[in-house]
């Protein structure tokens, strides 16, 4: 009774970790947005020497929308298992409570709390934890299509960086923009690592 | 674990105090809880904290099916009162609560639904078990804003939550109070304290005095019996109340 609380707790704080990571994501996800809108403009201003650089600062918006989707359903579904980890919370803290009125009940009282514990609320606790299992498996499917996601705009990064050395008197300014491409990526790709260990070391 | 005491018996129409508990922590208050039987039905009286739910289903359940409990009264919101809602309903999902009006919304985080809860208006109400009518008396403001207690005109009893509490020291926690001087003592600055309405004050012991009470249970603390309920409604009615000591 008492392991199950303590792996319940420990859910519990591992989502926490999971949320905050993505709320890191999101937060980048929302500046590669913005630096993707710059780099629209200026590819503009850059006019016919720039116009590569255009087309993957437009796919890069795009990239930087698509991720900021991703990530607000990677959020709604941290959201569902934290409903679903603190009904287990409840459900192991009823257990313990029921568990100590069984030791001290007799008669009638013990044979009820018998009966109450074999049957609903094992089936409560296992029901929750295939939730969470659910979930969990839903989680690690949505955390490597982010990967793949971002792995598609480090590559348009790098390239922004190639299609930035033609950008002729504008060039240095594309190439700052380009390098700061790579280094948001990088960090959300060091992000979306950091979940997945999270999500390895899920029992 | 608590030990359960029929205090008043007549045919099938019963009261069952549910108390001192030698095993409770010192750091949570010891509480009294009452069971209030009319032939196969019953209401529990301020059930309790869910911490000292073990002790109190024990205890009941040695004298009385817990399944059939078709009511919960809770004088008041306090978690000593009625964080244990969640733990009855387990036993038996249809059960009610019946709680003052302005706590309705307030409860419900221990548990239940909107089919759970019986609002009290603050003029009192009703309440019937088995075959027997019992009243919720306002009691609002002693302590708590929406507060009630429960008279039964057939048993002479009336419930009256921290009215009449005494925090009773080790070897002086007998179920009756034995010796009122000596017992009052306990209760004086817990009242002084807690009781923070003159008004109220006032308006409580007028209206229990045209009671017929032979029992006052309070929710902490002994019982008083005969003639210490109407010393203890003048001793109340004298006392300064709203003090913080020191």
């Amino acid at each position: 009774m008492a392991g199950m609380s303590q792996e319940t707790g420990q859910e519990l704080r591992r989502i926490v970790r999971t949320n905050e990571e993505i709320k890191r994501v999101v937060a980048t996800a929302f500046k590669i947005n913005l630096m993707a809108m710059n780099a629209i403009f200026l590819a503009k201003r850059a006019g016919q020497s720039a116009l590569g650089f255009g087309v993957l600062s437009n796919e890069l918006r795009r990239f930087a929308i698509d991720l900021q989707k991703q990530m607000s359903l990677l959020r709604e579904m941290t959201y569902g298992s934290v409903a679903t980890v603190t009904a287990m919370v409840k459900q192991a803290r009823l257990n313990r409570v029921l568990e100590r009125a069984r030791k001290e009940s007799s008669g009638i009282g013990r044979s009820l709390i018998d009966e109450f514990l074999r049957t609903r609320h094992n089936v409560a606790f296992s029901r929750h934890n295939e939730q969470i299992n659910s979930l969990n498996r839903r989680l690690s499917q949505m955390i490597a299509d982010t990967t793949q996601l971002v792995e598609l705009g480090s590559v348009l990064a790098r390239s922004a960086k190639i299609e930035a050395a033609y950008g002729g008197a504008f060039s240095g300014a594309l190439m700052q923009v380009s390098s700061d491409f790579e280094r948001t990526i990088d960090a959300i790709q060091r992000s979306l690592e950091s979940l997945n260990k999270q999500q390895d070391a899920n029992p | 674990m608590k030990t359960a005491r029929v205090i008043y018996e007549d045919g099938s129409h019963k009261w069952i105090a549910i108390v001192r508990d030698p095993n409770r922590p010192d750091y949570l208050i010891d509480t009294n809880e009452y069971l209030v039987v009319d032939n196969d039905d019953a209401i529990l009286l301020d059930p309790g904290g869910s911490e000292i739910f073990p002790a109190v289903f024990s205890a009941l359940s040695t004298e009385f099916d817990p399944r059939r409990i078709s009511k919960l009264f809770a004088s008041h919101q306090d978690p000593d009162i009625i964080s244990s809602l969640s733990l009855w309903l387990e036993f038996n999902p249809q059960i009610k609560c019946y709680v003052s009006w302005l706590w309705s919304s307030f409860v419900p985080h221990f548990g239940g639904d909107r089919d759970t809860f019986v609002t009290m208006p603050d003029g009192g109400v009703d309440i019937v078990v088995g075959g027997q009518r019992l009243q919720a008396i306002p009691a609002h403001y002693l302590h708590s804003s929406g507060n009630f207690h429960l008279y039964d005109p057939k048993a002479k009893i009336l419930f009256s939550g921290d009215v009449g509490a005494a925090l009773l020291p080790p070897g002086e926690d007998t179920l009756f109070v034995e010796d009122f001087n000596r017992h009052i003592r306990h209760a004086e600055g817990f009242h002084r304290r807690w009781m923070g309405s003159e008004k109220a004050k006032r308006d409580w012991c007028s209206r229990v005095s045209q009671l017929d009470i032979e029992m006052m249970c309070p929710q902490h603390g002994a019982i008083y019996r005969g003639e210490q309920v109407r010393r203890f409604i003048d001793w109340f009615a004298q006392l300064e109340i709203g003090v913080v000591k020191g």
